[in-house]
């Protein structure tokens, strides 16, 4: 192979040229100074918007805006700090996870106020403990809410039966009320259903129980407090399934196996109830739902927020209220199951008919009140890390047989550790 | 192709030196004349450019990360906000942090679990495959593919037949009447399948470069050794693996830093563990320093600690590789 010199130089010099070029297109894109920019990007992540909305939407704003829309997969929140931080290319509108947004509020200021753009007038519309959520201190409103995870006892209605219970969801709810009649129930239910369990592993009860408080790890003032007793009494709620052998222990993908063989009840929010629908399709008809034992908690549930570079935030806030209005959340409930976070959308056609995989049971009653009366509590943006060794403990008490009281203390050392890292006092 | 043409040959003419430059016998320019020094780096602009596209990607994506990263590791920085100087800080939280620790643990005894019986199964593999007569394309190509598969492929597909509940190779003990192992959920039985995977998947790529080095060693040395009666054993000991002892520091080098690095098994083998992603599945047993560290830093937000757990780690590789290398050069030359 003979490569001229001078052919090689050019190429050499081609490649530069084209590779400078690309970063300095990279650079100009998305630091536009102008605010009424006629293109806004749209990033969210599968199944956290219909994507049939989405798609209305482009049409139904085209006089004005082109938007364009990215499905962006991994690890989204990952990849927004990224961008966010970097300063360019950032999106126009984002979403941002339920999990996530407390650890964006000490960054507000890298996203605009939505109470600017005229969200305040509209705020009633959307539950106020979601809304408060992705609030700051100073009342600063980072986040529109998209949908919520009001959590309920989805349970084996012929496994019931068989055990002689009753199986209607207003009666099992009231045999249910605290978590020690569930558990009295379980135990008798497992009598009659060998080889079955009541639930699937104790780091979710965990989720649930410190989900139904008002307090959780960090308090207002940047105070820890992991270790007093509204944590331990929910640690200790979480272990009794284990002492009582009604944990079927399952902490890997061996779920999806499990759900329609030997679970008799799954703690969830509603979004729940497609993994179960996924995982298990040959136990259509057989699931119900009940109100959960102790009241309701919040899992998950997102928002949209607009990053402070946002080309024209006045279309783009009418854009997500369009998307978000209780109408069309409404409809993100039929196409990806999304529980919309506007309660008037609770009452729609669109929410309120039977579900086959329930047997016909009309779940929005179970979801819609559990949805109202969600307790609210302050989440610290360390929470999540802060939460991790509790969970991480139960699993050792699951997988090591690690004595419980051992593992409340460790975990109690590990989590005020992780919270002196974040900056908690 | 032919060697680059030199360019300015004029100019090398008059320096008196023929040939490529970097042949020219050093000299010094006798003192007070006022010929300018021309030939500085500057003058070969062209082969720089040349190369430059390697070195700017590398300035770029790792040279910079990298010492970034040290630099961060003073800081405490979520991310996104400003930066906060914290001095040795993360370092001393690093230092009372027992799941660093145990993570520090993890990561030596996977290590050791996958790298002794990949070299050791690498070398019999090369030495069989370099006495097959029939076949050896095959053999090759097999034998190296685990190390081309995709590493997360590789991991679900372990994670499913090592499944505690409703995995193949339960299934199998309990055709013969053996209960369920929990594999995926004892400590020590997570270490195993982790290393397992590992030494699976790197066995081949050692294999190759062993069997590289056994076609190098002449037939004349086998043949003397034949002539003065030693059988195949004793061949193997004094005659293969003393020639081999370079190749061999080689891979137990790469093995080290590679070994060491374990990180997509058991972040895909535990990533849909229920209660904790990313943290290496039941009792922490699957946790990895750089598993930790990736928990650290992105999913806890806290980039300064992340960076002071990775150059921690950093400075226990280059000691370990320090060890080795002392271990395997032992005794070669006085």
């Amino acid at each position: 192979m003979d490569l001229s010199r001078r052919g090689f130089l050019q190429a050499a010099a081609l490649t530069a040229a084209a590779s400078g070029l690309t970063v300095a297109c990279g650079g100009s894109s998305g630091s536009g100074g102008t605010k009424n920019g006629k293109d806004l990007t749209l990033w969210y992540w599968g199944g956290a918007l219909s994507d049939k909305v989405v798609a209305e939407a482009k049409t139904h704003f085209s006089s004005t805006v082109k938007l364009t829309s990215a499905s962006i997969g991994g690890d989204f929140k990952q990849k927004l700090t990224t961008t966010i931080a970097a300063g360019t290319s950032v999106p126009d509108i984002t979403g941002i996870k339920g999990e996530d947004i407390a650890s964006f509020l000490p960054n507000a200021d890298r996203f605009l106020d939505l109470n600017d753009l005229g969200f305040k007038k509209i705020s009633s519309q959307y539950l106020d403990w979601k809304t408060k959520l992705a609030q700051t201190k100073d009342g600063k409103q980072i986040g529109f809410p998209i949908d919520i995870g009001p959590t309920a006892l989805f349970y084996r209605e012929d496994l019931f039966a068989k055990a002689g219970v009753d199986t209607e969801p207003a009666k099992v709810a009231a045999l249910v009320k605290t978590w020690e009649d569930y558990f009295q129930l379980g135990t008798e239910l497992q009598k009659k259903n060998p080889g079955t369990y009541l639930v699937n592993n104790i780091g979710a009860m965990f989720d649930m129980t410190v989900g139904q408080g008002t307090a959780r790890f960090i308090d207002k003032n940047n105070h820890f407090i992991g270790d007093q007793d509204h944590i331990r009494a929910a640690w200790t709620t979480s272990v009794r399934p284990y002492t009582l052998g009604l944990d079927a222990k399952i902490n890997d993908n061996t779920w999806n196996a499990a759900v329609g063989k030997t679970l008799l009840t799954e703690l969830g929010a509603a979004w729940h109830a497609l993994d179960i629908e996924q995982a298990a399709p040959g136990t259509k008809g057989k699931w119900r739902v009940c109100a959960m034992p102790g009241g309701p908690a919040n899992q998950g549930g997102s928002y949209l927020a607009l990053p402070r570079q946002c080309r024209n935030p006045e279309e783009a806030f009418k854009i997500i209220s369009w998307i978000l209005s209780p109408a069309n959340d409404a409809r993100g409930f039929t196409d990806a199951a999304i529980f919309p976070a506007a309660p008037a959308a609770y009452s729609m056609p669109a929410m309120t008919g039977p579900d086959a995989f329930f047997g016909g049971q009309k779940i929005i009653e179970v979801f819609g009140p559990a949805a109202k009366t969600v307790p609210s509590a302050y989440e610290a943006p360390a929470d999540a890390a802060v939460m991790a060794p509790y969970k991480t403990e139960l699993t050792n008490i699951e997988a090591k047989g690690k004595k419980p009281d051992d593992a409340w203390k460790d975990a109690v050392s590990q989590a005020k550790q992780i919270a002196r890292r974040q900056g908690v006092s | 192709m032919t060697s680059p043409p030199v360019t300015g040959s004029a100019e090398v003419q008059r320096l008196g030196g023929p040939g490529p430059a970097r042949f020219r016998p050093r000299r010094t320019p006798p003192a007070g004349t006022a010929r300018p020094r021309r030939r500085g780096p500057l003058s070969y602009w062209r082969q720089y450019l040349a190369i430059s596209p390697f070195y700017l990607i590398f300035a770029a994506f790792s040279f910079f990360p990298v010492f970034y990263s040290l630099y961060l590791a003073f800081q405490r920085w979520d991310g996104m906000g400003t930066m906060q100087f914290v001095g040795l800080q993360q370092f001393r939280f690093l230092w009372d942090d027992p799941v660093f620790w145990l993570s520090i643990r993890n990561t030596l005894v996977i290590w050791v679990l996958s790298t002794v019986p990949t070299l050791f199964g690498a070398l019999m593999l090369a030495t069989l495959l370099h006495s097959v007569r029939r076949f050896k394309g095959f053999y090759r190509i097999a034998l190296y593919v685990p190390n081309v598969t995709s590493i997360v492929a590789v991991a679900i597909f372990f994670g499913a037949v090592f499944s505690n509940n409703f995995g193949l190779v339960n299934a199998i003990l309990g055709m013969v009447g053996i209960s369920p192992v929990p594999w995926l959920s004892n400590p020590w039985l997570i270490k195993l399948v982790i290393a397992l995977l590992m030494t699976w998947q790197w066995t081949g790529y050692n294999m190759i470069i062993y069997l590289a080095g056994l076609q190098a060693i002449p037939n004349s040395i086998y043949e003397a050794a034949k002539m003065d009666g030693a059988g195949p054993i004793r061949t193997f000991f004094q005659i293969t693996i003393p020639i081999m002892r370079p190749i061999i520091l080689f891979t137990v080098i790469i093995s080290t830093i590679n070994g060491l690095q374990s990180f997509s098994e058991p972040q895909v083998l535990f990533g849909s563990n229920a209660a904790n992603a990313n943290l290496g599945g039941p009792g922490q047993a699957g946790l990895t320093t750089l598993l930790y560290f990736y928990q650290s830093a992105f999913l806890n937000n806290d980039y300064g600690y992340g960076a002071a757990i990775v150059w921690a780690f950093f400075v226990l590789i280059i000691i370990l590789v320090a060890v080795n290398w002392r271990i395997t050069t032992r005794g070669r030359k006085a």
